[in-house]
């Protein structure tokens, strides 16, 4: 119970003062400011309506007066002092209604009814650039099945919308143009920036010729896990070609880039070793992480202080286990890459093993192919190097590279998806060994220095036009929008107006910070970087007006 | 001539003021209603928005009539936690917004507007600036297409006249600057809650309590007078509905929300003040500056109340802007440069995913299996509670709360299971039942 009776509230306040004063206007009979009513019963009708606006303005709070500054309080509590019969009449009052009253009538309206709330948005588009992947990861209820409706709710509503950007169909072999449809069935044909080929290998006479090669020698399948007999001899050559290039020369293949990573870690790893782990490394590092054991650190992104940290910690409680510290090279989402010498530098004097990802670097940037390994003077120094086919090396598959015969046998054995999946098939093979060979020519060479044409020439556009890429050339450029609604509505456009984009977002990139990933090839000449640079531009500059975003894309 | 005018005088402009003229400007702060007096607000400063008064030389002040605590109690579908935001995580906010991570403090208060604002407008005062209350700008003076200064009336009617280098709009979300500019509001998210708060004396809840249950919550901190903001919000559509039983529907909504909560309330607090209240919250922003002008507080942006940040980030454009404004005035930045700086901190891709988070919150759908398996999960785990607070009150970064493999870690370092938790026996029918609108 209050103490004391507590005035109104300011709604009900505000609701005498709109009732009173339409009542008034309505008595005036909307009648010009010419001359004042006559009769005195209007006279005195408007008055009492006078002194019953100010004395309710007059109690409305200081809190809300403060607030609603665009309400002039003053003039209307001045009303309460009318007396009943006033010689001076409610001249002021009834000027006060036909001249001012519209304009405040809005303002003290919006208080009790904000114009705001009454919603006109289309349900299914605002439904759709509100959620994200995340909100449905885990559903309610114990049928598996039935509670994979909701989510599939969801990505209707996307693709009704046409901002669904997975799961796109190419029409033809993807070069830097390409022609595709959405799963809609809509056809769109662009600079392609959506396809990880970055020497154009996919193209190349010789690997199509290697293709068809293994395909009569050997068939298109390979029939067995590497373990039984899924192997050919061209897999042992791929094997010493590939030791060759990261310089460890005991290689092991994996059917997927992918089953490499989850397979090395959860080989390696025991539930009570350790494993420090960059944040943004990939997710097939992080899942491998977690099956292994529960002892997983983060760390941020790049940070070797804070690994050296973290190894110090751990090895002042624990001598007895191992540490697998964890990092890509080049990252795919950031474009960034880590400071290697002293990560191993700070490995090896924990006692702990370092494994880095070259999926993307391997190939396609570094003198001779040797990616971020060998541009920082690395190749052959560092511990466990693994990486994918899938980037540079036109197929699937993935490898393993250890210094010593043992580690091995040992991730033959125990890296799950070596043992039981079945072998690359003798056609990849020979693919990745014929793009190895290419990586490591002079024909390479003059390939990465195409696609860094590009790339210098895309970033230095996109920059031109205002656009914040991230990280450093390299040939993923990611170029940062921020909020999602804004990415997919700019995403949407961006597929009718001839640049083919990924845009990645929760849960490839943190929530609220979406970007396009643009992938670079070889084969895109620097005015067609130019170009898709504007395309891309006026795309995003139209996203932000249709959703009068204001947003820029500083980071912090 | 002043170097700056400031059009308003609270959590935003009398720190700007303040800030400039401790850096040795002419600053004139207008202000249209007497001081101290309160405005509408539920008044929740988070650990940031301490650690600025902190900054400025004026938290002793604050804390000489205002309690202050460091526990965090959220207890969301009967899931608690309890945390607080850690120090570490403010030093890198203040260090990445400012520049500079000295003077945070890890408390949190709950200052009434008539309390505070009185005290930072005084300190506008002491440093120098010309503060004048009871001055309502009506006009902007432009020439040459530029704000060059403002006219406007005292309280007795006369008019004046003042001239400047910059006009700095600071006068909140009805603002008459960015009105007579005629800035257009960008971003608009209409969907928002409506909330409704008293203050009851009587009762000690021991630091910020926040309830949430279906579409309704309830808040409740010690402030001055010995009194307890108590505050329940829900979504807009209710809106109509609730009102027209305020005080009864209040109950209803506390005993909802938080049965023991109501319960205390209902046999030991005194109502001291009529119910506050409030549907006009719809999120916006403006265009920051322009030839002549500045926007800071909510003149520039409006969020919901539900994440108690207003204050705190208008504190946060008065530092920023401040330092942009003077470092113009003091030769050291061409004018563009600087207030780009101040629009880069303010537009950045952490303020537009806070900004989101805000507005997607303040629709009060009911909390989804995952959120409340993610609540689940954090119990137990103080580092990333206090992570997730430090979130919320956007302290620490939405990305890197949110983040797959922090939020999987969450998952596997899990300590209790679904069981240990009543929401989730026949969850789909609990959450289907709340979208029904209890008041009408
Ligand atoms: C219901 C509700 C609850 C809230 N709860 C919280 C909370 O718990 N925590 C939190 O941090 N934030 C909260 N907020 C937000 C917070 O109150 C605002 O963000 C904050 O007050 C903004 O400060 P400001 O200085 O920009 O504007 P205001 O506080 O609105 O100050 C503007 C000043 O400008 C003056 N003025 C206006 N026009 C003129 C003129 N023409 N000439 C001269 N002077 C003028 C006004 O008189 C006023 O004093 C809440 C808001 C609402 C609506
Ligand atoms: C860093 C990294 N590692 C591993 C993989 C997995 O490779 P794959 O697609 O060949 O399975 C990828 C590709 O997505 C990657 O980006």
């Amino acid at each position: 119970m209050p103490s004391t009776p507590v005035p109104r509230t300011d709604e009900e306040l505000v609701r005498i003062v709109l009732e009173t004063a339409d009542r008034a206007l309505k008595e005036l009979g909307g009648r010009p400011a010419a001359g004042p009513p006559a009769d005195p019963g209007t006279r005195r009708n408007l008055a009492g309506s006078a002194r019953e606006t100010g004395r309710a303005v007059q109690e409305v709070s200081e809190m809300m007066k403060n607030w609603a500054t665009h309400v002039p309080w003053d003039e209307l509590a001045d009303f309460a002092d009318f007396g009943a019969d006033d010689p001076a009449g409610p001249e002021s009052f009834t000027r006060f209604l036909t001249d001012r009253y519209p304009e405040v009538r809005t303002a003290l309206e919006d208080l009790v009814e904000p114009a705001a709330l009454r919603i006109t948005a289309d349900p299914d588009e605002e439904y759709a650039l509100d959620k994200q992947a995340y909100d449905f990861y885990r559903p309610a209820g114990r049928d598996l099945l039935r509670r994979t409706e909701e989510f599939h709710d969801w990505v209707e509503a996307r693709r009704r919308t046409e901002t669904w950007q997975y799961s796109r169909l190419l029409e033809a072999a993807p070069g830097s143009v390409a022609e595709i449809s959405n799963d809609l069935g809509r056809r769109a044909r662009g600079i392609n920036f959506n396809s990880q080929d970055y020497l154009s290998l996919n193209a190349h006479p010789a690997v199509r010729e290697a293709a068809a090669r293994a395909l009569g020698d050997f068939g298109p399948h390979s029939a067995g896990s590497p373990m039984v007999l899924g192997n050919t001899r061209l897999s042992n050559e791929l094997e010493e070609a590939l030791g060759r290039l990261v310089g460890l020369d005991h290689v092991t293949l994996f059917p997927t880039g992918w089953s490499a990573g989850f397979g090395t870690v959860t080989a390696l790893v025991r539930p009570e070793d350790w494993v420090v782990i960059d944040r943004l490394a990939h997710s097939c590092l992080q899942q491998g992480a977690r099956a292994a054991s529960k002892n997983v650190v983060r760390y941020e992104h790049l940070n070797i202080e804070e690994v050296r940290r973290h190894l110090g910690e751990i090895r002042r409680r624990d001598s007895r286990n191992g540490i697998l510290v964890v990092t890509d090279g080049l990252f795919s989402v950031d474009a960034d890459w880590p400071d290697l010498l002293a990560l191993q530098e700070v490995c090896h004097a924990h006692d702990a093993t370092l494994l880095v990802d070259v999926a993307h670097d391997l190939g396609s940037m570094g003198p001779g192919g040797s990616g971020v390994l060998g541009m920082q003077q690395m190749t052959g120094k560092i511990d466990l190097v693994m990486g994918a086919f899938s980037k540079t090396f036109a197929s699937n598959g993935g490898f393993l590279a250890s210094r010593t015969p043992a580690v091995k046998q040992y991730a033959k054995m125990f890296g799950g998806p070596h043992f039981f999946s079945n072998a690359l098939s003798p056609v990849q093979t020979a693919v990745v060994l014929e793009a190895a060979r290419i990586v490591g020519s002079a024909e390479g060479d003059r390939l990465r220095a195409r696609l860094f044409a590009a790339i210098d020439a895309l970033r230095g556009a996109l920059g031109g036009h205002g656009l914040e890429c991230l990280g450093s050339p390299s040939p993923i450029v990611p170029l940062l929008i921020g909020n999602e609604k804004l990415a997919r509505t700019a995403n949407r456009f961006l597929f009718d107006r001839g640049v083919l984009a990924f845009m990645v977002e929760f849960p490839v990139t943190p929530s609220g910070s979406a970007r396009f990933r643009l992938q670079v090839q070889a084969a895109h000449g620097p005015d067609e970087a130019r170009e898709a640079a504007a395309i891309i531009s006026a795309s995003v500059e139209d996203a932000r007006q249709y959703l009068s975003s204001a947003f820029r894309m500083g980071t912090r | 001539m002043f170097d700056a005018i400031v059009v308003g005088a609270r959590c935003a402009g009398s720190p700007t003021a303040m800030l400039l003229a401790r850096g040795g400007h002419r600053v004139l702060l207008l202000e249209r209603a007497q001081l101290p007096s309160d405005v509408l607000s539920t008044h929740f400063l988070w650990p940031h928005g301490m650690s600025y008064l902190n900054r400025w030389g004026l938290l002793e002040e604050v804390l000489r009539t205002t309690p202050s605590h460091t526990a965090v109690h959220l207890v969301n579908e009967g899931i608690a936690l309890t945390g607080e935001v850690p120090e570490k995580l403010l030093r890198t906010h203040f260090e990445e917004l400012h520049g500079d991570g000295g003077g945070v403090v890890t408390t949190h208060a709950s200052v009434r507007r008539r309390v505070l604002d009185g005290i930072l407008m005084d300190a506008a005062a002491s440093a120098g600036a010309d503060v004048r209350q009871g001055c309502t700008v009506d006009e902007l003076i432009v020439e040459e297409d530029r704000v060059v200064g403002v006219r406007g009336r005292t309280r007795a009617g006369t008019r004046f006249e003042e001239r400047a280098r910059i006009v700095v709009g600071a006068d909140g979300r009805n603002s008459f600057v960015a009105r007579a500019l005629g800035l257009a509001k960008f971003d608009e998210r209409p969907r928002c809650t409506f909330a409704y708060w008293t203050y009851y004396s009587g009762f000690a809840p021991g630091g910020l309590q926040l309830h949430r249950r279906g579409r309704l919550a309830a808040a409740v901190v010690p402030t001055n007078f010995d009194q307890n903001m108590t505050l329940v919000w829900g979504p807009s559509e209710w809106a109509s509905a609730f009102r027209s039983d305020v005080a009864g529907h209040f109950q209803q909504a506390l005993s909802f929300v938080s049965p023991d909560l109501a319960e205390q309330v209902r046999s030991e607090g005194q109502q001291e003040e009529r119910f506050y209240g409030t549907l006009d919250q719809a999120a916006y922003l403006r265009p920051l500056y322009g030839p002549g002008w500045v926007l800071v507080g909510d003149a520039e942006s409006f969020k919901d109340q539900c994440t108690a940040t207003g204050m705190t980030h208008a504190f946060r454009d008065a530092e920023l802007a401040a330092a942009a404004i003077g470092s113009w005035l003091g030769g050291r930045e061409p004018l563009d440069r600087a207030l780009r700086s101040y629009e880069e901190r303010r537009r950045s891709q952490n303020a537009a995913a806070y900004y989101d988070y805000a507005c997607t919150l303040a629709e009060m759908r009911p909390l989804r299996h995952d959120e409340l398996q993610l609540l689940a999960a954090l119990r137990g785990n103080q580092e990333e509670t206090d992570r997730y607070i430090a979130t919320h009150a956007d302290i620490a970064p939405v990305s890197e709360f949110f983040q797959a493999s922090n939020l999987f870690l969450i998952n596997d370092a899990a300590r209790e299971t679904s069981d240990q938790h009543a929401i989730f026996d026949g969850f789909a029918e609990t959450s289907r039942s709340y979208l029904r609108n209890p008041f009408s």
